[in-house]
């Protein structure tokens, strides 16, 4: 009797597990992943719209830092660098771009600028229903805009500064199945970018966080005070200077000065200031990031207290070694500056960055720039942010300084070039003047505008030693003073681009190689 | 947090009603028949595995291993025990570190092994009792700079088996059967069933073993060696280079480097395995169970590795009324690795690459030294595994009723401490916890129809659910304030004290739910079709293509009883299955995503741009779109089974042909929208092959001696069939993939000497121009590689597919020779025309460029001192060429790997008798030797030794040669 009503009851259980299976299974099969974001759920609020702005700066700093670029790009090809015993750092400073190692091949793929630039365009379409949140204010809202596409502005010129021609993309392209573009002419990427910049300007604050005269930013970005953003976000001060830089890869001076004149004249409304050559060089000197440093104009910081540590994306990883004065483990560098170019380039006395004093026996040598002057191979200090500049030592070799696009500095030294060009010398003058005098120079008389020009650029060559910029004065340069033919030749039939990554090529065929490359 | 999810599913499940109901119905039925005890006539062989398994399946001898010719080896996992002796099975044994992972692929593979990850998706699935095993899942490699090892303890969860508790193996590959395993099991199955409670007197084994680890055979050297190496390069190439040297060639008065290389001593050092084991059975016809202890160290000679492995297993079968039978199974695992002491596996998990440029010494006393640093270490990795099912089985005349609830928890932890004197002064902590868990229920029903006496028709409908959770927890910490206090006390700074840290949590989950409904018909023992259909729907496939429908049919035939053949036994058999096969992963189902990837390959983890959070388009990882189809196979297999001289010789052999449909592949994309790729579906892979399997008894039964034989081989081929948006060829990072070709070829330039001038160089006639390698100048000393297209300049598109990293015939051989109470067995394992890429032997030669380069590869570990292959056989290039002249991707490097393996021999003797130790059912030594003997005509060391895509880097630990003497009892 119990034995059947058992059985009857078991098959009814599983009859009902079986259909109750059937019907319910569907809801039980919608888990939602939780590593990543759906479309649906981004762009709901306003945290989701400042990590979405923090996305395109996050991916801008990548496409500069992977595998040491930004210095392959603007430091080492022909500079003033050799490579110790790496032969594929030797390529690239031998200008030998085709070279198969993974280095080089690395560097001359733009797919990582065309990330940054795509999230830039993601955002542009979809900030849009972040304004269903509240808090995300229509202020917000233009600001957030005004950046991305600023940034956007900004990836372009520094591709065009590397490959000449690139193509010019200012959609999401979802849903488009990856369309296949081809290069844009240079000179047209240039005044889109220039045209952005100048659109968008006026709509970047002077300071995050900080007073706003206009009414018409967030008053307290993101709830986070002007310490926390410092120069890191885009700022008026920072498209200016962009705008400025992208008129002198044009060759129009007389924009270069207009927009340095405004950087210059309104830099203390960011809290922007000349470094001494202390705090240029020092651990938590103006590389270093955070520590109410205002003073990087455009850069991509690396935090250490936020999180940013590394070891790739810093010139650090290249030029450090082990010295007298800072022990480290590794023995040699990678890169470094032969003595011989050291001297010639610091060749007036009491320059702070370095200079030998030949008066006392042993000579003296300043350490700002360089360390164990004395061995074969000297070591290039000048940006040395080892762990957080927190120890005196580099026994854990991980980094933290930033990668710094321009400072005031630099600002004024393009625009003493600017007015060289147009023909203000005294003015120009008076503002190399002023760079030299911060680091410990004199006077100096110039007898001609080639002079002039050739004073700048052997100052700018000195100033910003590690910063990106050697490759790029050179051409500019030469452009004015033509004192390397080749580069000349260069300049006309496209030399001084980099290949395009064989692997971009084959990804869209509509790209060609440069022709200087082919 | 276990228990949680297990009681929600057991809440929204029927299950626990049921069973809820059933025990007490069970209960008060007790009392009745105590008073009116019945006897129950024995459950037949096959009734008692059917109510064991959470699904039934015929059993088929022709696939499945005697666990005899396993026994008393020692092996410590499923893939060691399987090895060689299951058709159509390949193992992968890439490291010879105890408790490392290794791989199982039934079949080929059905994609290409482009990363771990494919790998993992290739795997076949083992079930203990009809309960898939969850594995590891591959997110923690995204994680990770570089794949070599997954983060966490990097324990094979599958070294938890032990062949003194296991019944039977059994590899499913027939279609129907697979069919009805569902998408979990899509590349083949290991059909595990434990040897389960019995009725009877009390029943007692124990197995006790002790076994040498040897140390092996090797030729140290020392930088004398290495410097007589590399001086002809010098002299031929860069005369005034030598100057350049590594300091540690430099000098040869140096005596730590120049002395006598005496590191292998310290290295290698013979050691002990010990292992005991026991279990009881018995108990009464209605309830009765078994209990399975065991405990054992595997050891390698090399640098100090062990596995220490606990297991305890109990199994209880009830039979409250005489046709409802209970089987539950509660297994536990806890196992602990002594993981090796290489520079290169932790500075990966350091992720810090210290200066590198000098090795370690040779030199013993200064190794020891080195060694002794690791006194202060911490390096725990612990496993705990834990497997409990319960079925209820009814069986009600032609009914038969199944519900079933599995639960399976694995975690594994793993503490990591390395002092400051390991790590340029630095120290490190590290803690991961990760977590798998899967729930299974499932439920069926089935009814035989007799339709008339010697026709039956049996209908069948099941269901189950599979819910799987998968978590990861890690952390790691740089300079804390000593190397005293080794526990991660993290904070933001170190000013307090503590460890700066890092934390990476990371999750999965997955569900799937499936139905299905089976049919068979049987005509006497002469012919049973069966057919299946099902319903599939994965929680990782997108909401518009949830689910999916699958089908197999398939005929067995049995022409010998047909044809009346006398003392022969003929079958053949034919079926086909088509079954989806789900993403493993649960990132896809949404379609377009955001993930916080925001670093590069080196720096995985950055996540946030001045320390805010920050979110992007996966980039990196690449593009997913919209409707993302199911990816399916269609197998096709046809058979024959053969019995002859009254099945002392039998042979089976299955002819089979799969297509893998609808895989999903990243593709690349235009460069501009920024994405490495896209994935999209439409890859389509076939493998066709023949499995064979023979056993045969030589010598008639008449003879003293009793000799049986057993072999299986597999032929194995795989070809690209079609690729996503119907392209022809795509090129990966390091291969290409071409409809036509093999999916597991390496994709190289084709050597053709060296050019001993300039003048060599051939000049293109049209344009007056020498042969350039990738638009560089080819010179005297660079390799000659063949310009395939002709067009003067040598690229990618002048590399060709070569070889093949999937065996293409694999098998295993062996016999058993009995005489009396002495047998002794052997077993071979071979895989033949198999290719590696030789990647130790051009990091050796590309010292040029890898003694200065800070990556992983570069590392030189002690085992850099030994001799691995004779280097010198090697064509001399120009190692300064622009041209990378060692580079791997070259056909120089690939090289045959094929090899036969006499992988173990025992020996054994019964000691009971009629007259002596008569209390004793068995009373058993033995002597076994593992990893005897190896014949290949490879040029490292062992050929079985690569990564699972072909590549020998030289680094991994010998598989230990093993003297082991065993005891074993049943009383």
């Amino acid at each position: 009797m119990l034995s059947h009503l058992l059985r009857y009851t078991l098959t009814l259980s599983v009859a009902s597990m079986l259909v109750l299976g059937f019907s319910g299974c569907n809801k039980k099969l919608n888990l939602v992943p939780t590593s990543v974001v759906s479309q649906a759920n981004q762009w709901k609020s306003l945290e989701d719209a400042r990590s979405g702005v923090m996305g395109m700066y996050g991916l801008l700093r990548t496409a500069l830092a992977e595998g040491n670029n930004y210095w392959l790009w603007g430091e080492f090809r022909k500079g003033q660098f050799q490579s110790v015993s790496r032969t594929d750092l030797k390529a690239v400073i031998d200008n030998n771009l085709k070279a198969s190692y993974p280095l080089v091949q690395n560097a001359t793929d733009w797919r990582r600028f065309y990330a940054a630039i795509n999230s830039c365009n993601v955002l542009i379409e979809n900030l849009e229903k972040c304004l269903a949140d509240q808090r995300y204010t229509q202020a917000y809202y233009d600001l957030d805009i005004a950046q991305a596409r600023a940034l956007r502005a900004f990836t372009y010129f520094l591709m065009v500064r590397i490959w000449g021609d690139v193509p010019l993309i200012t959609t999401s392209g979802e849903g488009n199945n990856f369309e296949q573009f081809s290069r844009t002419s240079e000179a047209h990427v240039l005044s889109f970018a220039k045209a952005e910049l100048e659109d968008v300007a006026k709509d970047l604050p002077f300071i995050y966080s900080g007073e706003d005269l206009e009414f018409k930013f967030p008053t307290n970005y993101y709830d986070q005070g002007s310490g926390f953003w410092l120069n890191a976000p885009f700022t008026r001060l920072a498209a200016y200077a962009i705008l400025a830089h992208i008129s002198a890869w044009q060759g129009s001076y007389l924009d270069v000065a207009t927009y340095t004149d405004f950087v210059i004249n309104n830099a203390s409304k960011a809290n922007v200031y000349i470094s001494t050559t202390d705090n240029l060089v020092g651990p938590q000197g103006l590389f270093a990031g955070g520590f109410d440093n205002y003073r990087q104009l455009v850069a991509f910081p690396f935090i250490k207290d936020r999180g940013e540590t590394t070891i790739d994306g810093h010139i650090e990883n290249l030029t450090l070694a082990n010295t007298t004065a800072f022990a480290m483990s590794k023995q040699l560098p990678d890169v470094y500056v032969p003595k011989e170019r050291i001297t010639s380039l610091f060749s007036e006395a009491n320059d702070q960055r370095f200079s030998i004093n030949n008066t006392v026996s042993p000579p003296q040598y300043r350490t700002a720039y360089f360390e164990n002057f004395n061995a074969e191979i000297p070591v290039f200090k000048k940006i040395r942010v080892i762990d957080g500049g927190q120890f005196s030592g580099g026994k854990f070799a991980v980094f933290n300084s930033s990668i710094v696009f321009t400072r005031l500095e630099e600002i004024k030294l393009l625009r003493a070039e600017a007015l060289a060009v147009l023909g203000n010398t005294a003015q120009s003058l008076m503002i190399l003047a002023e760079i030299r005098a911060q680091r410990g120079l004199s006077l100096i008389v110039v007898p001609n505008k080639e002079s002039l020009l050739a004073a700048i650029y052997t100052e700018r060559s000195r100033e910003l030693m590690g910063e990106g910029w050697q490759w790029f004065d050179m051409i500019r340069f030469n452009k004015l003073l033509g004192f390397d033919p080749q580069l000349t030749t260069w300049t006309k039939n496209g030399g001084i681009y980099w290949p395009v990554a064989q692997d971009v090529l084959k990804r869209n065929p509509k790209i060609t190689q440069t022709e200087f490359w082919k | 947090m276990a228990v949680n999810n297990c009681l929600k599913y057991l809440g929204n499940g029927s299950f626990l009603v049921v069973f809820v109901f059933i025990s007490f119905f069970t209960n008060a039925q007790d009392s009745i028949v105590a008073e009116k005890p019945d006897t129950l006539p024995p459950m037949s062989r096959y009734e008692q595995r059917a109510t064991l398994q959470a699904i039934n399946l015929r059993e088929d001898n022709f696939s499945s291993i005697p666990t005899r010719y396993a026994e008393n080896k020692a092996y410590v996992s499923a893939q060691q025990i399987i090895k060689g002796l299951l058709p159509g099975t390949y193992i992968q044994e890439p490291s010879g570190e105890p408790g490392t992972d290794q791989h199982i692929f039934v079949n080929g593979i059905g994609a290409p092994l482009l990363s771990k990850k494919d790998l993992y998706n290739q795997q076949a699935v083992v079930f203990i009792n009809g309960v898939p095993m969850q594995q590891d899942h591959p997110f923690a490699y995204e994680l990770q700079k570089n794949e070599d090892v997954r983060m966490g303890t990097g324990t094979n969860p599958l070294a938890i088996f032990n062949i003194e508790n296991i019944e039977s193996v059994e590899v499913i590959k027939d279609p129907v059967r697979l069919s009805m395993l569902g998408p979990l099991a899509s590349n083949g199955a290991i059909w595990i069933i434990t040897k389960n409670a019995k009725p009877g007197n009390s029943n007692i084994t124990v197995n006790l073993h002790s076994g040498l680890v040897t140390v092996p055979e090797v030729m140290p050297v020392n930088a004398a060696f290495e410097y007589n190496f590399r001086e002809p390069f010098y002299a031929k190439f860069n005369p005034s280079g030598t100057t350049l040297m590594p300091s540690f060639l430099r000098d040869s008065t140096n005596v730590d480097y120049y002395g006598p290389a005496n590191w292998y001593q310290s290295y290698y050092k013979s050691t002990f395995t010990y292992g005991a084991d026991a279990s009881l059975t018995g108990g009464s016809d209605r309830a009765n169970f078994r209990l399975f202890l065991s405990g054992l160290k595997d050891a390698n000679s090399a640098d100090n590795t062990s596995l220490k492995k606990y297991n305890a297993g109990f199994f209880i079968t009830v039979l409250p009324v005489k046709w409802l039978v209970f089987n539950s199974m509660i297994n536990y695992t806890r196992l602990e690795r002594a993981r090796n002491r290489s520079i290169g596996e932790r500075i990966m998990e350091q992720r810090y690459i210290p200066d590198i440029t000098n090795p370690l010494t040779p030199n013993r006393s200064l190794y020891d030294k080195y060694l002794d640093e690791f006194d202060k270490s911490v390096d725990d990795n612990i496993n705990s595994s834990l497997q409990t099912a319960f079925n209820a089985t009814a069986l009600l005349r032609q009914l038969t009723l199944k519900a079933s609830f599995a639960l399976n928890y694995d975690e594994s932890a793993r503490d990591a401490f390395w002092p400051t004197t390991l790590l340029e002064g630095n120290n490190f902590v590290s803690a991961y916890l990760g977590i798998n868990q899967r729930v299974l229920f499932s439920s069926s029903a089935s009814y035989k129809f007799l339709l008339s006496n010697d026709q039956s028709l049996t209908v069948g409908l099941n269901q189950s659910f599979t819910n799987d959770f998968q978590r990861l927890k890690y952390a790691y910490g740089y300079n804390g304030p000593n190397d005293f206090i080794k526990i991660n006390l993290f904070a933001p700074n170190t000013t307090e004290g503590k460890f700066v840290t890092y934390y990476f949590p990371a999750k999965q989950q997955m569900a799937v739910a499936s139905f299905f409904g089976n049919a068979g018909y049987e005509y006497r023992d002469l012919l049973r079709i069966s057919a299946v259909v099902r319903r599939d729907g994965a929680s990782s496939m997108q909401p518009n293509n949830r689910w999916f429908t699958g089908y197999s049919a398939g005929v067995d035939y049995n022409l010998g009883h047909q044809l009346n053949l006398d003392g022969t036994k003929l079958s053949v058999l034919a079926s086909y299955a088509r079954v989806g096969i789900p993403i493993l992963d649960d990132r896809y189902s949404t379609g377009p995503v955001y993930t916080s990837y925001i670093g590069w390959p080196q720096e995985p983890t950055l996540g946030t741009y001045i320390g805010v959070p920050a979110i992007a388009r996966p980039y990196t990882t690449g593009w997913i779109g919209y409707d993302i189809p199911w990816a399916y196979y269609n197998k096709l297999n046809l058979g024959v089974r053969l019995g002859l001289f009254n099945e002392n010789l039998t042979l089976g052999a299955d002819l089979y042909n799969r297509d893998n449909k609808n895989g999903m592949i990243l593709m690349p994309v235009a460069s501009e929208w920024g994405y490495t790729g896209e994935y999209k579906s439409g890859l389509a892979v076939n493998n066709k092959g023949i499995d064979l399997m023979l056993t045969a008894n030589i010598l008639g039964s008449s003879s003293p001696v009793k000799w049986t034989f057993n072999g299986n081989i597999s032929f194995n081929q795989n070809k690209l069939k079609a690729l996503p948006g119907g392209v022809e060829s795509v090129e990966m990072s390091n291969t290409k993939l071409e409809i036509g070709k093999p999916v597991d070829a390496f994709w190289v330039y084709e050597n053709a000497g060296v050019y001993s001038s300039d003048s060599e160089v051939p000049v293109n006639p049209s344009n007056g121009r020498a042969l350039t390698f990738q638009g560089i100048q080819l010179k005297a000393g660079d390799p000659k590689w063949v310009d395939q297209n002709g067009d003067y300049n040598i690229n990618e598109d002048d590399k060709v597919l070569k070889g093949n990293y999937m065996p293409k015939q694999f098998g295993g051989f062996g016999s058993i020779v009995q005489y009396g109470k002495l047998s002794l067995d052997f077993q071979f394992f071979f895989a033949l025309g198999r290719y590696a890429m030789n990647q130790y032997a051009s990091n050796r030669l590309d010292f040029v460029n890898n003694d200065y380069t800070k990556n992983l590869n570069a590392v030189k570990e002690i085992t850099y001192w030994e001799r691995k292959e004779d280097l010198s056989a090697y064509a001399q290039y120009n190692p300064w060429s622009d041209v990378i002249a060692y580079r791997n991707d070259q056909d120089l490097f690939v090289q045959k790997a094929s090899f036969l393996k006499l992988r173990s021999m025992t020996l054994a003797y019964d000691l009971n008798s009629k007259n002596f130790l008569k209390k004793f059912n068995m009373f058993r030594i033995y002597l076994t030797g593992t990893n005897l003997l190896t014949f290949t005509p490879f040029k490292g060391d062992d050929p079985e030794l690569t990564t699972y895509n072909g590549i020998y880097n030289g680094r991994a630990l010998p598989l230990p040669r093993t003297v082991t003497f065993g005891v074993k009892l049943d009383f």
